[in-house]
């Protein structure tokens, strides 16, 4: 492990954890309690409404209240009403809280709860500063409509690499990384796993498949479930909750997932803070890992005593150590380049769409030719549109460097005048269409040779 | 309020721009009389009476109904009844509604009200329709109730806006009897909008002529048709022969030799002789100046069209025994009628 | 009168008199003016104006990074492209209903009316789901045509199937704001047509339709700029590249708090109030106001023969094909699973059951929040029109032109600039006024005052001036001619207004999902955003669906009734 993968704070919270469990805060405290807890949350109601529940059963002078609001709104609302916000906000997408936390819109705790994981796969599971704490994980994978898959006569897919073959085509859909945390973490896992420039040029060729690069996070499983396409790069829980209300889907972690924490955190400001305390520290508790398990909800405990009550063949990534932890996520990196990553995939995959899987089903239609009838120019050829096809238009350097990464943040009073998002997004784009128009035009030409 | 008021329109521009649509009106109408505004489309009689109504601000000069100045009164301040062009009933009340919304407005008590209403529709005949909607009545009959509606909230002034214009010509003439009936009855005083001569003229105590925004001539029908103002008037109130020429004493030259002896003389010394055609004289005369050109017959009547050393002349002649008829190409000798010429500036 | 009184109450009488407004009208126009400041102004350039922030304060690099980026400029004409695409669809599905109904008896007219409204309520998430389920690749339609005859029809693919579903969505505000023109048509002008010899296609064209041109071009508009701003659509379709999903993209992508998603938003509001104000021209000039009868729309004629036959044919394809969605989300919200089938595995009452234990309130809020909502819009729409056609203010077109701006407006603009606006304000008692309900409603009603306000123009348009001018005579002050002369006599623009706002702010999302701060405050949409977050919770979000759309369809149903009793009232053929 690297020193950054373990920094010394991490090794003082554990201390403070267990100092604080050793004195009993966790005890619960109802006759202190407020008499209300305001909640945002992103989750469903299959998630919030069995936690709102048992925690009033154990709390019974707090009545609960649940804003439910996608993550956007969610952070608009909370960056909104500071003047008298919320308690809590509870969601899946770690950005969110980032953005958040520099907004100075969290508050910092130590939860005392005992046994909670330091870490899931090579993912940190808490804020390193406090503001915010993982109380379930999450995987990245691929799900599968097996009806669907079974009238395509497609294979069953196991790794991200096999979304790249031909066979997939036009039958994947994935939400875009920009609109997805998630999301943006697997695409973030892939580049960090295979290297900037091969790793693109995977997502590029996925990004050939693809039929749809949805905007919201539920409208890849919703489109799975419904059966409108048959494979979705979707978050676990999606797959394994849909499996459970009887969808025909079925859900596979590839070799390279990101295991994720899904989070929680005290607003700052918070009118309740002592509720909100003893919110979280449910979650954390054994009753409130437990609820995790549920079918409808089928998240992972972050607590890996949980998995002994787990039913059999529920994934644990405490112990699977294929979950999630070939990767080792350098999540500094991750944070630096996070929108430039977003607005580079948008620019090559999301909005040039169509024109990615008109080169990548020419580059195909040619490879099976040449696969029938050799012609080595024809071969060369197609080598050149692949190469086009595939290749991202700012090397990794300059995507991590400060200045340019820096252009796609948000306007703040500090930032240098320099390059604007702008002018890098006018460039990518027209790489793009170039680019693809011209793997689209040498791989027909390819295929015309094996005629 | 009650009894009725005269008007007093005074020094009235109106419109915005270059040309006004109205140039410094004067008026006076008296209480009690029938007054028309007779004129062509676009000669401001309408927009004269609007601003009576009070549908528009005068750009300067005041308008007084009685004693009372109500240049910058509201419509609604101002018990001005209006009737309008197309009657303006509204489709959603029935007849009785329509007749009784203007006494809602005065806030007359519902007894009180719904007499009056009975009493306005009688009084035009249209107690029966009562419950009706305008749009299952007669053009006659909305006529009848767009005045009914206006006539029983007592107005001052009641204002018509080309009431027959939408009616078949027998109606028209029977509604037009009916009106002077009326005004006669009520001794209201009423300004009546009208392009059409004829109903002025039957209808109108005294009348003012407009034309471009200004009023040619004010006074009553016969005074207007013997002695008009100006060409316009002249043309406008009935069939006008006009003949520019040079006035010496009495007797009137034409520029093709014609001559004729008036009873009167002008200061001007080249007017223009306006001379009916009914007070043009034919007189059987071989070396006349006049030639038939063409003949009409119009029952009591004969028209001759004349042709006079390049003049062309109307006459009409009564078709009476005796009398004698010319054809086409007989010369006729040519003179007026005695006090039948007025002389206009030229 | 105090002597120096006077000249000041002179010159206000002067201006008063240049404006031709009376002191009722002028209130009235400023209570507009504060209340559009208050709630549209104010909160929307709190949030617009990070377009013109650059690192140094004020800047316009942003409009110039717009216009040097081909994305956008793509986006840009392939939004027109739609738009113009939908408005053509759309008319060829509203003209040809409008006209029917206006013209024929038709046994169940009024359900026909009714359902035309339905398409306008399509449930979030609920209805993209039903949509794909039913005209998706794998949709019950392909899925049949292909196990058939071995082909599909991408109906959702691309930019012409936006055209498709926006057509199918909006052609509604064509057909309610023709109908209501129709119906203010006076049959005399069609009978003297008649009697010089025209007659059929002719007559509607030459005659009819030019009448009804106010409705039209009103209901055309809206379809335009709707489908202009729409991101809904194409975003489920995933067609992005087009300038309304741009902006909202970039807007709402978490930590992307740039000035391009603003910028794409000002030049959505820009061009929609052009293609308004190009609407306001082409009807400008046009006299169309109904003399004397006031209307009571064409006579009616018995449908007979092929006629028959066609005309019915017609719109039950229009209504099969728009309420196809609404079929499908009945279906859903008595499915069990429905996954790449034609039907649902099996069937179930279940959801019924979960929604009205959970959620029986969101009904009641509904109906609560879109009808104040909607009632504003019609008593704010119809007090606007009024202004602008009947009197001289200053910048009264400037008015009509910011309310229509609301309509580009996008709502999670305008939640954002409530809760920015107003959070801070407390209500007695120290709760945030932002918080409150009726900001809620107050969102709703912004956003769709245009429709209400295109319905009550048109209809206003279609009331000759002199039927107000009687009543001032008579003695009626400006506000009382309006109440008891205008308002009785555009009842049917009215209530077709209503029924638009009505039928959008039901299942309004975006401002929702900002505005509700409390469950029990949550209406019908909300519950369905919630369910649709889960897979168990498809059922439950399309059973609230059904009742958001039933209860909608309620309503435009009693609108109708009334609408038509109104019009039977004012016809010849009425009686008192």
């Amino acid at each position: 492990m690297t020193d950054r993968g373990t920094p010394k704070w991490r090794r003082r919270a554990a201390l403070g954890l267990a100092v604080a469990a050793g004195l009993g805060l966790a005890a619960p405290a109802r006759a202190q309690l407020e008499e209300r807890l305001v909640i945002i949350t992103s989750f469903s109601k299959d998630v919030t409404e069995p936690y709102a529940k048992a925690f009033m059963a154990a709390h019974p002078g707090v009545k609960v209240e649940i804003l439910n609001r996608n993550t956007t709104a969610g952070v608009a609302y909370v960056r909104e009403t500071r003047s008298n916000p919320p308690d809590v906000f509870w969601a899946s997408a770690p950005d969110a809280f980032e953005v958040l936390k520099k907004g100075k819109l969290l508050e910092a705790y130590k939860p005392a709860a005992p046994g909670i994981a330091e870490k899931v796969g090579t993912f940190p599971i808490n804020d390193p500063e406090g503001f915010f704490f993982g109380f379930a994980a999450s995987g990245y994978g691929i799900m599968y409509n097996t009806r669907y898959v079974k009238a395509n006569e497609l294979p069953t897919p196991k790794e991200w690499a096999d979304l790249k073959k031909p066979v997939y085509f036009g039958h994947i859909g994935i939400s875009a990384p920009s609109r997805s945390g998630t999301t943006h973490l697997t695409v973030e896992n892939i580049l960090q796993a295979q290297g900037w420039e091969k790793g693109w040029a995977t997502l590029l060729e996925i990004g050939g498949n693809l039929v749809q690069v949805s905007d919201r996070s539920f409208g890849v499983p919703d489109a799975v479930n419904s059966g409108q396409y048959g494979l979705g790069i979707v978050i676990d829980f999606f797959g394994l909750s849909a499996k459970a209300s009887g969808f025909p889907v079925e859900f596979v972690y590839p070799g390279e997932t990101a295991i994720v924490p899904a989070n929680v955190g005290i607003i700052a400001g918070a009118k309740n803070p002592k509720a909100a305390r003893a919110f979280i520290e449910f979650l954390l508790s054994d009753a409130g890992q437990k609820i995790l398990l549920d079918p409808k909800i089928s998240r992972l405990p972050v607590k890996p005593a949980m998995y002994a009550n787990a039913p059999a063949g529920y994934p644990n990534p405490f112990k699977d150590t294929a979950l999630g932890s070939r990767v080792s996520f350098d999540s500094l990196l991750s944070e630096g380049r996070y929108e430039l990553v977003n607005s580079l995939y948008d620019r090559l995959v999301t909005f040039r769409l169509k024109e990615l899987n008109a080169a990548w089903k020419a580059i195909h239609t040619a490879e099976a030719a040449l696969a029938k009838k050799a012609n080595a120019e024809g071969a060369k050829l197609v080598v050149e549109a692949r190469r086009l096809a595939s290749t991202v238009p700012i090397n990794e350097a300059d995507a991590n460097n400060k200045d340019i990464a820096g252009a796609f943040q948000p306007v703040s009073k500090d930032k240098k005048p320099g390059q604007r998002q702008a002018e890098f997004e006018e460039r990518w784009d027209a790489h793009a269409k170039k680019n693809y128009a011209e793997a689209k035009a040498l791989a027909d030409k390819a295929a015309a040779m094996a005629k | 309020m009650s009894g009725t008021s005269g008007v007093d329109v005074e020094r009235v521009t109106f419109g915005y721009g270059a040309t006004p649509v109205l140039d410094d009106v004067s008026l006076e109408i008296a209480a009690g009389e029938f007054f028309a505004f007779l004129g062509p489309s676009g000669s401001g009689k309408t927009t004269l009476l609007r601003l009576i109504a009070g549908f528009g601000t005068p750009t300067t000069g005041r308008i007084r109904v009685g004693a009372r100045d109500i240049t910058d009164l509201p419509p609604w301040s101002r018990n001005v009844g209006m009737v309008f062009q197309n009657y303006a009933l509204w489709p959603h009340m029935t007849v009785a509604e329509n007749v009784a919304f203007g006494l809602e407005m005065r806030k007359v008590g519902r007894a009180e009200r719904d007499k009056r209403v009975a009493e306005a529709l009688a009084m035009v005949g249209l107690d029966a329709l009562a419950a009706r909607r305008p749009a299952q009545l007669s053009g006659g009959q909305q006529q009848r109730v767009a005045l009914a509606r206006t006539l029983v909230i007592q107005p001052e002034v009641l204002l018509l806006d080309e009431p027959l214009s939408n009616l078949d010509a027998k109606l028209r003439v029977e509604m037009r009897a009916e009106l002077v009936s009326l005004q006669r009855k009520t001794g209201l005083t009423t300004i009546y909008v009208t392009h059409d001569q004829e109903e002025a003229n039957a209808t109108a105590h005294r009348m003012a002529v407009l034309d471009g925004g200004r009023i040619q001539q004010v006074g009553a029908p016969l005074e207007l048709y013997d002695r008009p103002a100006n060409r316009f008037v002249a043309g406008f109130l009935g069939a006008a022969n006009l003949l520019e020429g040079e006035l010496a004493g009495s007797t009137f030259r034409h520029s093709s030799g014609l001559t004729f002896d008036l009873a009167e003389g002008s200061a001007q010394a080249r007017p223009i002789l306006m001379v009916r055609p009914q007070n043009l004289v034919l007189a059987p005369a071989p070396s006349g100046m006049g030639v038939i050109r063409h003949r009409e017959h119009l029952g009591a009547v004969l028209r001759y069209a004349i042709d006079a050393g390049g003049a062309r002349l109307v006459a009409e002649c009564p078709y009476r025994a005796g009398e004698p008829v010319y054809g086409e190409g007989d010369r006729v000798a040519l003179s007026v009628r005695p006090g039948g010429g007025a002389l206009l500036p030229a | 009168m105090v002597a120096l009184e006077a000249p000041l109450a002179a010159r206000r009488v002067g201006l008063l008199r240049r404006w031709g407004v009376s002191p009722a009208q002028l209130a009235l126009a400023v209570l507009i003016v504060a209340f559009l400041t208050a709630f549209l102004i104010v909160p929307v350039s709190r949030v617009m104006v990070a377009a013109f922030e650059g690192p140094t304060g004020f800047t316009l690099v942003h409009f110039g990074d717009f216009f040097r980026t081909s994305l956008f400029l793509e986006s840009f004409f392939n939004s027109l492209y739609v738009a113009v695409g939908a408005v053509v669809l759309a008319s060829l599905l509203a003209v040809p209903c409008a006209y029917f109904l206006a013209r024929f008896d038709f046994k169940g007219a009024g359900l026909i009316q009714a359902l035309g409204v339905v398409p306008l309520v399509m449930p979030p998430f609920v209805g993209a789901v039903a949509m794909q389920l039913i005209f998706g690749r794998n949709g019950t339609v392909n899925l049949l045509l292909n196990d058939w005859f071995g082909f599909r029809i991408p109906f959702m693919e691309g930019l012409n199937g936006v055209i498709f579903v926006e057509a199918l969505h909006y052609f509604p505000f064509i057909l309610l704001n023709l109908s209501a023109s129709l119906a203010n048509i006076d049959s005399s002008m069609e009978e003297s047509a008649q009697n010089l010899g025209a007659r059929g296609w002719t007559l509607f064209r030459r005659i009819v339709f030019p009448l009804a041109m106010p409705g039209y071009v009103a209901g055309a508009a809206l379809v335009f700029v709707k489908v202009f701003d729409d991101l809904g659509t194409p975003l489920l379709l995933s067609q992005t590249n087009l300038l309304a999903p741009q902006a909202y993209l970039r807007i709402t992508s978490v930590g992307l708090n740039d000035p391009m998603g603003y910028v794409i938003s000002a030049i959505l509001v820009a061009f929609s109030l052009m293609a308004m104000a190009a609407s306001g021209l082409i009807t400008r000039g046009r006299d169309y106001a109904t003399q004397q009868r006031g209307g009571g729309g064409l006579a009616r004629r018995p449908l007979v023969g092929w006629r028959k036959t066609v005309a019915w044919s017609f719109i039950i394809l229009v209504v099969v094909l728009s309420l196809s969605p609404h079929v499908g989300i009945l279906l859903l919200s008595f499915a069990t699973v429905w996954s790449f089938s034609p039907l649902p595995d099996a069937f179930t009452i279940k959801h019924y059951a979960t929604v009205f234990a959970d959620s029986a309130h969101m009904m009641g809020n509904t109906l609560l929040y879109c009808g104040l909502a909607a009632t504003i819009d019609v008593v704010l729409g119809v007090s606007i029109a009024y202004l602008v056609a009947r009197t001289r203010l200053p910048g009264r077109r400037l008015l009509d032109g910011l309310v229509m701006a609301s309509l580009a407006v996008p709502g999670l603009v305008l939640g954002i600039g409530i809760l920015r606006t107003y959070y801070g304000v407390e209500l007695p008692g120290g709760v945030p006024l932002a918080t409150f309900w009726g900001m809620l409603v107050i969102g709703y009603a912004i956003r769709r005052l245009p429709y209400a306000l295109r319905a009550c123009d048109a209809a206003l348009k279609q009331v000759h001036e002199s039927l107000e001018e009687a009543a001032e005579n008579l003695g009626a002050g400006k506000l009382t001619a309006l109440r008891r002369i205008v308002v009785p006599l555009i009842t049917g623009g009215m209530l077709a207004g209503f029924v638009t706002s009505f039928a959008t702010a039901a299942v309004e999302l975006s401002e929702t999902l900002l505005l509700v701060t409390r469950d029990v405050d949550a209406p019908i949409s909300y519950g369905i955003y919630v369910y649709m977050q889960s897979p168990a919770g498809r059922g439950p979000g399309a059973a609230l669906g059904v009742i958001a759309v039933i209860v909608v369809a309620l309503g435009a149903w009693f609108s109708h009734r009334i609408a038509e009793r109104e019009r039977l009232r004012r016809g010849r053929g009425g009686t008192a």
